[in-house]
């Protein structure tokens, strides 16, 4: 049998990740935890990384921070990768390429008024954005945010939020009265789905973009109130998951009709994805 | 450019004296007309030009399954073995094409090593069919273009030899013994391959919502046959598989995947989002003749007929196009 010689590379291997450690791992809520990792990466706001545990797999993840210190990834714990990584400490080695897709087009957006509506972990990358916009404070005018989790248990970047009720104008909503199950009794806020928060409120589309990530179902109905308060297709910006492989417009399973979601979005502004429904 | 010539009687010798510099891989008929690694001398006499093979030649660039990195518990490695020096003969203008197609999608942007390193020691030898070769073909209506190393044409007792690229002229420098110059110009009327302008709706963007491809969904039973013979279809997944023997150790595999097939579009937390039947045949019809062309200006199907002919209910999706 002939000797077998392995190839020497010329170009780089997009496929291989390179190799950091957690600073620290952080439990936002009983399926969901955040992860600051020792990652210097530059990147826009609303990209992903792609991350890898060998031998588990590999999984795209939004980087819900704006520093040029590390990097942070907020995770919902739903299938094998996500939770294989809740066994991670703090040390310990992570895999992670990146980053990948559009962002939202800030550069693009600037002078305008920001509204933000997420729920549930959709509000990562958009904690991505006022990070980035509090880095470039003079660049936007007001900014607004409309968070909905589905009980007070849920509710995600405590830490951070009581930074920005002082600073922006905010509403968080839980989707559930709690008392009616007992849990959380405490909680005093506003309940009713993001939807209804958003009826209630005045907003004008005058100079106004408007950022929606969340459960398919929430953006659907978010964006129909959105029109009806006037906000035109291309003033709203959604992000979308989808499965994804490769990341780099190869593998095809992130494919909406014939777009990318890693590299025509993950961020689409609604007018180019509006009449693809579902697919 | 002139063309050479190759008397058929030589093809043999020909092909034996590939044999002595690289690794041969030409159709033969066993249960079906294959590519095949031609091992011994004699069987370069065997080879079948009657029809084109069953299965395309992809999983020879764009391997059915191969190791992306494997893992020792601390560190990646990257194995890529460098491959034989390789000579494909007997390939047609269709699955040529495909290579093409191919080859937009892993050698152009974020170069792809893995299929790289495959492809980049490849001479590709066409043989170009003068008539269709199967009732299913459609190449005539897909604006395929030239692109090989060598292009055998049948003309009765002899081989017309185009030359398509510098690999290929440098290769057959090598054989001046029996290949001789000839004075045959290859004309357009020689590329055209007759009965093979099938599909006679070329835009398909309007036709999303038509009713026409209900024939084709109730048929289709999502078997991924389609997706797997198709010579250009490049979609894959990637699976981690740990050592059963040392479970710190492990690699990473990269798969062919099917868009036909439900999981295709499942996330983590169990939402599928091309979950209809209809969906998701329709989502392979309008990447092949639309979507991919939205990005490359150029259609990604080439008309090979594979996906009719494997087919278990032969759904024929140029027909349906037809008669919408």
């Amino acid at each position: 049998m002939k000797q077998k010689t392995i190839l020497k590379l010329k170009v780089k291997n997009p496929y291989i990740p390179s190799e950091t450690k957690v600073l620290e791992f952080y439990r936002e809520s009983p399926d969901n935890f955040t992860l600051t990792l020792e990652m210097k990466l530059k990147h826009d706001p609303g990209q992903f990384v792609q991350v890898s545990l060998p031998g588990i797999g590999e999984c795209p993840i939004s980087i819900c921070s704006y520093s040029g210190e590390h990097l942070k990834l907020n995770v919902r714990q739903v299938g094998n990768m996500t939770n294989a990584m809740t066994r991670l400490k703090k040390g310990e080695k992570i895999w992670v390429r990146g980053p990948y897709g559009h962002g939202y087009p800030m550069k693009v957006l600037k002078g305008n008024n920001i509204l933000m509506i997420g729920g549930g972990c959709g509000v990562a990358p958009l904690k991505g954005i006022i990070e980035y916009v509090e880095h470039n404070r003079d660049s936007y005018k007001d900014i607004n945010l409309v968070f909905g989790f589905r009980s007070p248990n849920d509710i995600l970047f405590q830490r951070e939020s009581r930074d920005w009720t002082r600073k922006y104008k905010m509403v968080v909503s839980i989707d559930k009265d709690p008392h009616a199950s007992d849990v959380a009794a405490c909680y005093t806020g506003p309940v009713g789905f993001v939807t209804d928060i958003l009826k209630k409120q005045t907003i004008s589309p005058t100079n106004c973009v408007a950022f929606v990530c969340g459960p398919p179902i929430m953006m659907r109905y978010v964006i129909e109130i959105l029109k009806g308060k006037g906000f035109h297709d291309d003033q709203i910006f959604i992000s979308a998951e989808r499965l994804m492989y490769c990341a780099i417009g190869k593998c095809c399973h992130c494919m909406i009709r014939g777009k990318f979601t890693c590299m025509d979005g993950p961020v689409f502004r609604y007018d180019e994805v509006k009449d693809f429904k579902n697919d | 450019m002139n063309t050479l010539s190759l008397k058929k009687s030589q093809l043999k010798k020909f092909l034996s004296k590939v044999m002595q510099s690289h690794e041969l891989i030409a159709p033969l008929k066993s249960d079906l007309v294959r590519f095949t690694k031609i091992e011994e001398p004699k069987q370069a006499g065997e080879i079948y030009l009657k029809e084109n093979a069953f299965f395309p030649l992809k999983e020879y660039f764009f391997r059915k399954q191969e190791q992306i990195f494997a893992f020792d518990g601390n560190k990646i490695t990257v194995n890529i073995e460098k491959p034989q020096k390789r000579v494909f003969f007997g390939v047609r203008k269709c699955d040529l094409n495909a290579i093409k197609h191919q080859d937009m999608v892993f050698l152009e942007k974020n170069v792809d090593p893995y299929y790289k390193a495959q492809r980049d020691e490849a001479v590709l030898i066409g043989y170009h069919c003068n008539e269709a070769p199967s009732i299913y073909c459609f190449c005539g209506s897909m604006n395929l273009q030239d692109y090989y190393d060598l292009m055998f044409y049948d003309r009765g007792k002899e081989f017309i030899i185009d030359i398509g690229t510098e690999k290929g002229s440098k290769f057959l420098s090598g054989f001046k013994d029996m290949v001789k110059t000839s004075e045959y110009k290859i004309t357009e009327n020689d590329k055209k391959i007759e009965g093979t302008d099938r599909l006679f709706k070329k835009d398909i963007s309007g036709l999303y919502d038509n009713p026409g491809w209900q024939k084709g969904v109730d048929m289709c039973v999502s078997c991924g046959a389609c997706t797997t013979l198709c010579p250009t279809c490049y979609c894959f997944e990637t699976k981690d598989k740990k050592d059963i023997h040392d479970t710190s150790k492990s690699e990473r595999i990269r798969e062919w995947s099917s868009c036909q097939v439900k999981e295709f579009t499942t996330v983590a937390s169990g939402h599928t989002f091309r979950e209809k039947r209809e969906e998701r045949f329709k989502h392979r019809i309008f990447h092949q003749l639309e979507y991919f062309k939205e990005k490359n200006g150029i259609d990604l199907c080439v008309g090979c007929g594979r996906c009719i002919t494997g087919c278990p209910t032969r759904i024929d999706f140029v027909d349906i196009i037809n008669k919408m």
